[in-house]
């Protein structure tokens, strides 16, 4: 994992990269197929909603951090990925023991939000190992060409949007705008955002999109989809 | 290229963009915010603008998917394949207003009522995962209603601030066809 700048870590970006994010490594579930992964997804999501009794959790839960530990993340990574989860887990033990009482609610809440997180883990683990590029090959098989087109041609606008946003958002604030990351949580100045940044960036949207699908088209693309 | 009949290829590129602007204010958002549901107020404020720029049925729905398709291509967002529901699901119920009040991205009422609609489809995403689960029917509905009520107030606050862009967009010529 990269080391951040100090200016990096001071602006609230945490060391060593947010949850569920990819992170490279060399590991055998990184080597792995995408399809295979969304298969191994599907396949332990059904168990986790299979399994109730101890025991079957128990194993489950370790194959499920087994998967994730032979993807080379580590504990600090762990911790990033699953602590929603123990939020999560914690409101529906609140909420059992109110209704049950602790001899009662205790280990059907446990159980429950045991069960959540081993749904949602191999798909962390997944976009934990997978790279885009990677998730675009296998998205490229199963999607309709129409569908893929647009999904690419949006990823590849997807800089250029947010470098425009920026620009858009500086020169308005230059203007005397009130849309300063300070400003803009006051509702009072929302409808100064709207008529500032996302109007003008609509505009924006909807002339690169009349650009790019003439492109498109000279270069023989359908004319419907 | 193989198509079906629905959007010309403007539209669909447009739609593409209204949801690469979700994927941007969500990733800009989670630099700053740690409040739950937060995100759905530009979720649905983009949402509803494809539909009011794209009046077609299925806009919000094909804006929804590309979007969570990107996020899921970035990497943003827990359980990986499973956040397509994230915003399938909104796009769907937002279409679903559009069938019922075809005029809707221009109504600040209908507007507010699709928006936390859409955004209450949260609810029955948790409600649905947590049946398949074996959860008690009361501890569903109370893990729910915790779960998606600030990101319900979240939308209805992002939708209504559609009604105003889709009118200007409509007044400039932007937006050429419309109910």
């Amino acid at each position: 994992m990269e080391k951040l700048a100090p200016s990096e870590r001071k602006k609230g970006r945490p060391k060593g990269g947010y949850a569920f994010q990819y992170c490279s490594k060399d590991s055998p579930v990184h080597r792995l197929g995408a399809g295979w992964k969304l298969a191994l997804c599907g396949a332990l999501g059904a168990l986790a909603v299979a399994a109730r009794v101890p025991w079957a959790l128990g194993a489950l839960l370790a194959v499920n951090l087994a998967y994730y530990f032979a993807a080379r993340l580590g504990l600090r990574d762990l911790w990033r990925d699953i602590r929603i989860f123990l939020i999560q887990t914690a409101i529906i033990v609140i909420l059992y023991v109110v209704k049950y009482g602790p001899a009662e609610g205790l280990w059907p809440g446990i159980r429950t939000g045991v069960q959540i997180l081993l749904l949602f883990l191999p798909g962390v683990v997944f976009v934990r190992t997978t790279q885009g590029s990677q998730m675009m090959r296998s998205l490229k098989r199963i999607l309709p060409e129409w569908l893929s087109f647009v999904l690419f041609t949006s990823f590849r606008f997807l800089p250029f949007f947010a470098r425009e946003f920026r620009e858009i958002a500086m020169a308005q604030r230059l203007r005397g705008a009130p849309i300063a990351p300070r400003q803009v949580w006051k509702p009072n100045h929302w409808k100064d955002l709207f008529n500032c940044l996302m109007i003008p960036l609509m505009v924006r949207a909807l002339k690169t999109a009349k650009e790019a699908a003439l492109s498109a088209e000279a270069r023989g693309f359908g004319e419907r989809h | 290229m193989p198509m079906k009949k629905q959007f010309t290829l403007q539209e669909a590129i447009c739609l593409g963009f209204c949801a690469s602007f979700i994927v941007i204010t969500r990733a800009g958002l989670r630099l700053h915010l740690n409040i739950p549901g937060h995100a759905m107020f530009f979720t649905m404020f983009f949402l509803i603008l494809a539909r009011g720029c794209v009046p077609r049925m299925g806009a919000a729905t094909l804006a929804g998917l590309v979007a969570g398709l990107l996020s899921m291509l970035l990497g943003m967002g827990k359980g990986g394949p499973l956040i397509l529901l994230k915003f399938v699901v909104p796009g769907l119920i937002v279409d679903l207003g559009g069938i019922l009040y075809p005029g809707f991205p221009g109504s600040y009422l209908a507007c507010a009522i699709i928006g936390a609609s859409a955004s209450a489809s949260r609810f029955v995403t948790i409600v649905v995962v947590e049946w398949v689960i074996g959860m008690d029917w009361s501890v569903i509905l109370q893990h729910a209603a915790i779960s998606s009520s600030v990101g319900v107030l979240f939308g209805a606050a992002g939708s209504l601030m559609a009604p105003p862009v889709v009118r200007r967009l409509k007044v400039s010529g932007l937006i050429t066809r419309g109910p």
